[in-house]
């Protein structure tokens, strides 16, 4: 500063000096452009981006919490669900083995019965035989007694009326 | 006791026939205004170097501080202008580092106050003026802004176009009286202090009785009512005044229509 310490002259206190404000515009205006481009801008984006991110995460969090709550509920509805599910078709086996049940024993019964039919029905058959049987011996017999007693020949068929009476009257007598 | 009150010194005037009174001077090109304007700038840009280096997400120590101070002086400005200003924050800004980085390089005593020179507050006051005109005439038009100096009735029209050529003198003086007051009183009680000592002392031999003792301590606490508090209030009402005036305006886009469909008609 020592050159241009050769003037002894200061400014008035209070003044305006034009090429001070011309000086401090351009001062100004640099320092304007300058900070701005390089201070304000980049930190504000910088805070801006970071303050998104933080609520990026937040929401993320928020909205996978909820998902994880919903999933929950989803699962317990389902178990509750395979609770009643699993009970129900308990029941419906149970319901099942017992209409099975009650099924083979109506078969069991039905065959049992038509069993004790048949051989009933077997049974009135082969006594109608025997009894067909011991009628034919009998008027065989009857007609070789009356032959003997009357003393010729009875004919079966001229005398079957005859004879059938009197089977059927000994039938009938006992 | 000598106490000369004078302004900067000038350190190199321009050879020619030009106005040079009192109050308004284009002789005197480099003063030592303009020296401590080229230090402040030179101080912020290797500030805002520095910073802005390593802009990371996650921050250091530098950035915390720096990103808490532009959060608030975004903050600030949306609190003032409304949201949809936010473009002026940098400027806002600029102009509050400015101010106070003018004002706290007088404490150095290599370099004079910038905020000390009524040209510097001068200077950025009128930028606020021609901020507020601009976007006056650019959002309301120049019909009515002009119709604006004539409400609320035509009496109020010369105390209108006063006020509005008080708010930037005002401003510059202002902000230069506040800082420049400040260092005239501390070398009021520099002097003040030296004569009490040398007073006090006048009993000790030859120079001895010269030290000023008194001086020691009690300025720096006036230096740092008068220049930090000082400067930092100066700084904060000069970006707030401004951010008041082209806060009014710029309103906000909802009510911008309405009045330039009025103009129209």
């Amino acid at each position: 500063m020592g050159l241009l310490n050769v003037l002894d002259k200061f400014e008035n206190f209070v003044g305006v000096n034009f090429w001070t404000m011309i000086f401090a515009w351009i001062n100004l205006l640099i320092l304007y452009l300058f900070l701005k481009k390089i201070l304000f801008k980049p930190l504000k984006n910088m805070i801006d981006s970071r303050q998104k991110e933080i609520d990026d995460m937040y929401s993320d969090a928020e909205s996978s919490r909820a998902d994880a709550a919903e999933l929950k509920s989803e699962y317990e509805e389902k178990i509750s669900h395979a609770k009643e599910e699993s009970e129900e078709i308990l029941r419906g086996a149970v319901r099942r083995a017992q209409l099975k049940e009650e099924e083979i024993l109506r078969e069991a019964n039905d065959k049992a019965s038509r069993v004790i039919e048949r051989a009933e029905e077997q049974i009135e058959q082969e006594k109608k035989r025997a009894i067909n049987e011991v009628k034919n011996e009998v008027s065989g017999l009857a007609i070789d007694i009356a032959a003997a007693v009357i003393g010729r020949d009875v004919s079966a068929s001229e005398h079957e009326d005859l004879i059938n009476d009197f089977i059927d009257n000994i039938g009938t007598d006992k | 006791m000598d106490l000369e009150v004078k302004g900067p010194k000038v350190y190199w005037e321009l050879p020619f026939e030009l106005p040079d009174s009192s109050i308004f001077t284009m002789k005197n090109l480099i003063t030592q205004t303009t020296v401590s304007l080229l230090a402040v700038t030179v101080l912020l840009i290797v500030i805002a170097l520095i910073t802005s280096k390593h802009i990371t997400k996650r921050p250091g120590k530098l950035q915390v501080v720096a990103e808490k101070l532009v959060t608030m002086l975004y903050n600030l400005v949306e609190d003032t202008m409304g949201s949809h200003n936010l473009k002026f924050a940098p400027y806002i800004g600029t102009l509050f580092l400015c101010s106070i980085f003018g004002t706290l390089i007088g404490t150095t005593q290599l370099f004079r106050s910038t905020t000390a020179d009524l040209s510097v507050t001068a200077a950025w006051a009128l930028v606020t003026t021609g901020m507020v005109w601009y976007n006056n005439i650019k959002n309301f038009g120049f019909g009515q802004w002009l119709k604006g100096f004539t409400e609320p009735i035509v009496v109020m029209t010369p105390m209108n176009i006063v006020s509005e050529i008080a708010n930037p003198v005002s401003m510059a003086f202002r902000h230069f009286g506040n800082v420049a007051g400040g260092s005239v009183l501390t070398a009021l009680i520099y002097a003040a202090l030296s004569m009490a000592s040398s007073a006090l002392l006048s009993w000790l031999p030859g120079a001895l009785a010269e030290i000023p003792i008194l001086a020691a301590g009690i300025p720096a606490f006036l230096s740092i009512y008068f220049d930090l508090f000082s400067g930092f209030v100066q700084a904060l009402v000069f970006s707030l005044l401004t951010m008041i005036y082209v806060g009014g305006a710029c309103p906000p886009p909802s009510e911008l229509p309405s009045k330039k469909s009025q103009e129209k008609h």
